[in-house]
């Protein structure tokens, strides 16, 4: 995807971990001291992509792809082994404190947050560092602290926080100052349904009002399916697809799954425009596609024709649609 | 650093040491055992003297006051930078400090300086204490009295340094608890806490000369006792602007070594 107005701009980006090779056994240590051998993974081999500004893309990988590094290299926290990254004309890690004045950083694993202070402290701070006066500053915080329900927590220490506020902080703390790109690493790792619906339409309301770039990494797929319309897949450091959220579910989509215990079952379950992907004793998981098999006829169909004890539901999950789009580039039937 | 950025690097010292206060238990504790350090000190030194007023021209009264202020200092102006960046490194926090619009050295300066008020706020209470477990004196002049001042603040300067050295380490290491506890005996030595450097054998002095360490307490303070006058206390203040100078150079390579070392624990 080539856009004029990129605003972001990967080119055969590349980085690559050392690590002394260890010997084992108990004198491996002291071995390691002495050799030079070394360990080299490539977390990103080749990243190319653009981000046109005011888009909200989803960066999607299982753990170990290598997600949190490119986005560690965009922020300019690590240096490129080589390629080249351009985040609205500056090259990050060069410049620095000067590309951290575009962009809000969350890494939902970690926080910026001072653990030992009150929350008001930490949004001062950012006040301070952004030079925003005050009035600004008094006007953002009201809007953020509504907007994120965090008003009966400002004064209170950020160590004795739930997971839940203390994401919304850490939110709230990267978008404070308004920043033109805001690059999310998990904001909505470990918290409760109610706290990440709040995180997400925050995240929306922020691209669409104020047109900020969002890069946006998850293992939710409902927060990508509600927030993104584009989506990159990175695999073993390597972009296994770009494009549409719809495309990528038409293509990909393992379709829903319907787990069925059936009382004395023999032979398969036969039932046309679904596949048996699985059984554990009286359990079996069937696959199907609802945009071609409606759910409810499906439904009837099962419990007339089989003596259904129990019925559940399953999500497509991420992890899957990654699985088969790994497949499908190797060239493997998944 | 600009003035403009000042607001907000006040803020990082503000909230450092609001932080530290929020341990002032075991701050006091760790002041306490300071004293009681100093009370035997003095046992000992007294004990040394035999009812002797001076030793090689130093009163015991003079030696008691030194020692007692010495062991404040280096306890207050220790290099908290050493301590503050390895825990950040080990977790991996230290990604959020690099994304800020602030230089990381600068953020852990005024850090440091930070814990270093919340000290140094903490001594000023307890002073009554050691002026009677050890002993206080005032300055021998307000000439001594500036130049102390001068001096001790380049002291600072060079511990900090010292600390943002220590601190780096742990990019390559990891772990740099073996080489703090080094320096932590190192520098209470050859910084003259222990024994004031008037007393060390020759050989001793010279080598302790050579070392940055002396600027920390033995340098300030010999200038606030009056036994470093004029050109003397002036040299003294040179050498310790000449380390200042070497040590930030130092830590300015270190940093751009370091900074393509980087790597984030945890992923």
């Amino acid at each position: 995807m080539i856009a004029p107005s990129s605003i972001i701009r990967v080119s055969h980006l590349v980085k690559e971990f050392r690590t002394p090779k260890r010997a084992p056994g108990i004198l491996g240590g002291l071995r390691t001291l002495f050799t030079r051998e070394q360990n080299v993974v490539r977390a990103v081999d080749g990243v190319n992509f653009e981000i046109a500004e005011g888009e909200l893309v989803g960066y999607l990988g299982r753990n170990g792809a290598g997600k949190s590094t490119t986005i560690k290299m965009l922020t300019g926290i690590l240096v490129p082994t080589s390629g080249e990254v351009v985040v609205d004309g500056l090259t990050p890690w060069r410049d620095r404190q000067r590309n951290a004045l575009n962009i809000g950083v969350v890494f939902g694993q970690r926080t910026q947050l001072w653990w030992d202070l009150p929350l008001v402290e930490s949004f001062e701070l950012i006040r301070r560092m952004y030079r925003m006066d005050l009035p600004t500053y008094r006007g953002e915080l009201d809007r953020v602290v509504d907007l994120l329900e965090m008003g009966e927590y400002l004064r209170t220490p950020v160590r004795q926080l739930s997971l839940g506020q203390r994401m919304r902080g850490d939110l709230a703390a990267a978008i404070l100052y308004r920043p033109r790109i805001l690059y999310l690493d998990e904001p909505t790792v470990g918290v409760d349904v109610l706290a990440k619906q709040r995180i997400r339409e925050f995240i929306a309301e922020a691209n669409r009002a104020d047109g900020t770039t969002v890069l946006l990494t998850t293992h939710d797929l409902r927060d990508v399916e509600r927030l993104c319309r584009r989506i990159v897949v990175i695999e073993r450091g390597r972009i296994l697809f770009d494009g549409g959220v719809d495309e990528l579910k038409t293509k990909y989509s393992p379709g829903r799954r319907i787990v069925v215990e059936v009382a004395g079952l023999e032979g398969p379950i036969e039932l046309p425009g679904t596949e048996e992907i699985r059984r554990e004793g009286s359990r079996v998981w069937l696959r199907f596609d609802p945009t071609r098999t409606p759910i409810a006829p499906l439904i009837g169909q099962l419990t007339s024709r089989y003596a259904v004890t129990d019925l559940t539901l399953e999500e497509a999950d991420l992890e899957e649609v990654v699985r088969l789009i790994f497949a499908e580039q190797s060239g493997v039937k998944p | 650093m600009t003035l403009a950025g000042f607001p907000a690097m006040w803020q990082f010292a503000r909230m450092e040491a609001q932080t530290f206060l929020t341990y002032r238990v075991n701050l006091g504790l760790q002041l306490l055992g300071i004293l009681l350090q100093v009370y035997l000190l003095k046992v000992v030194w007294t004990a040394v003297y035999e009812g002797r007023t001076e030793v090689d021209g130093i009163a015991l009264g003079t030696l008691i006051a030194y020692l007692t202020l010495a062991n404040l200092q280096v306890w207050a102006i220790y290099p908290q930078t050493a301590e503050v960046l390895p825990p950040r490194i080990q977790s991996g926090a230290i990604a959020l400090d690099l994304a800020r619009p602030i230089g990381l050295l600068v953020q852990l300066i005024w850090r440091s300086v930070g814990a270093t008020l919340g000290l140094v706020a903490l001594v000023v209470v307890a002073l009554p204490l050691a002026a009677v477990l050890g002993s206080l004196r005032p300055p021998a002049s307000p000439e001594a009295a500036s130049l102390y001042v001068i001096s001790l603040l380049l002291g600072y300067g060079i511990t900090l340094a010292i600390g943002i050295l220590l601190g780096l380490v742990a990019f390559w290491t990891l772990e740099t608890h073996g080489i703090t506890i080094l320096y932590h005996f190192v520098n209470q030595f050859f910084a003259g806490a222990l024994v004031p450097l008037w007393f060390f054998p020759d050989w001793l002095r010279t080598v302790a000369e050579l070392l940055p360490f002396q600027t920390q307490a033995f340098l300030p303070l010999s200038i606030y006792f009056g036994r470093l006058v004029g050109t003397d206390a002036l040299r003294a203040i040179g050498v310790q602007v000449v380390w200042l100078v070497i040590l930030w150079l130092a830590a300015g390579l270190v940093w751009r070594a370091a900074i393509h070392r980087v790597v984030i624990q945890g992923g």
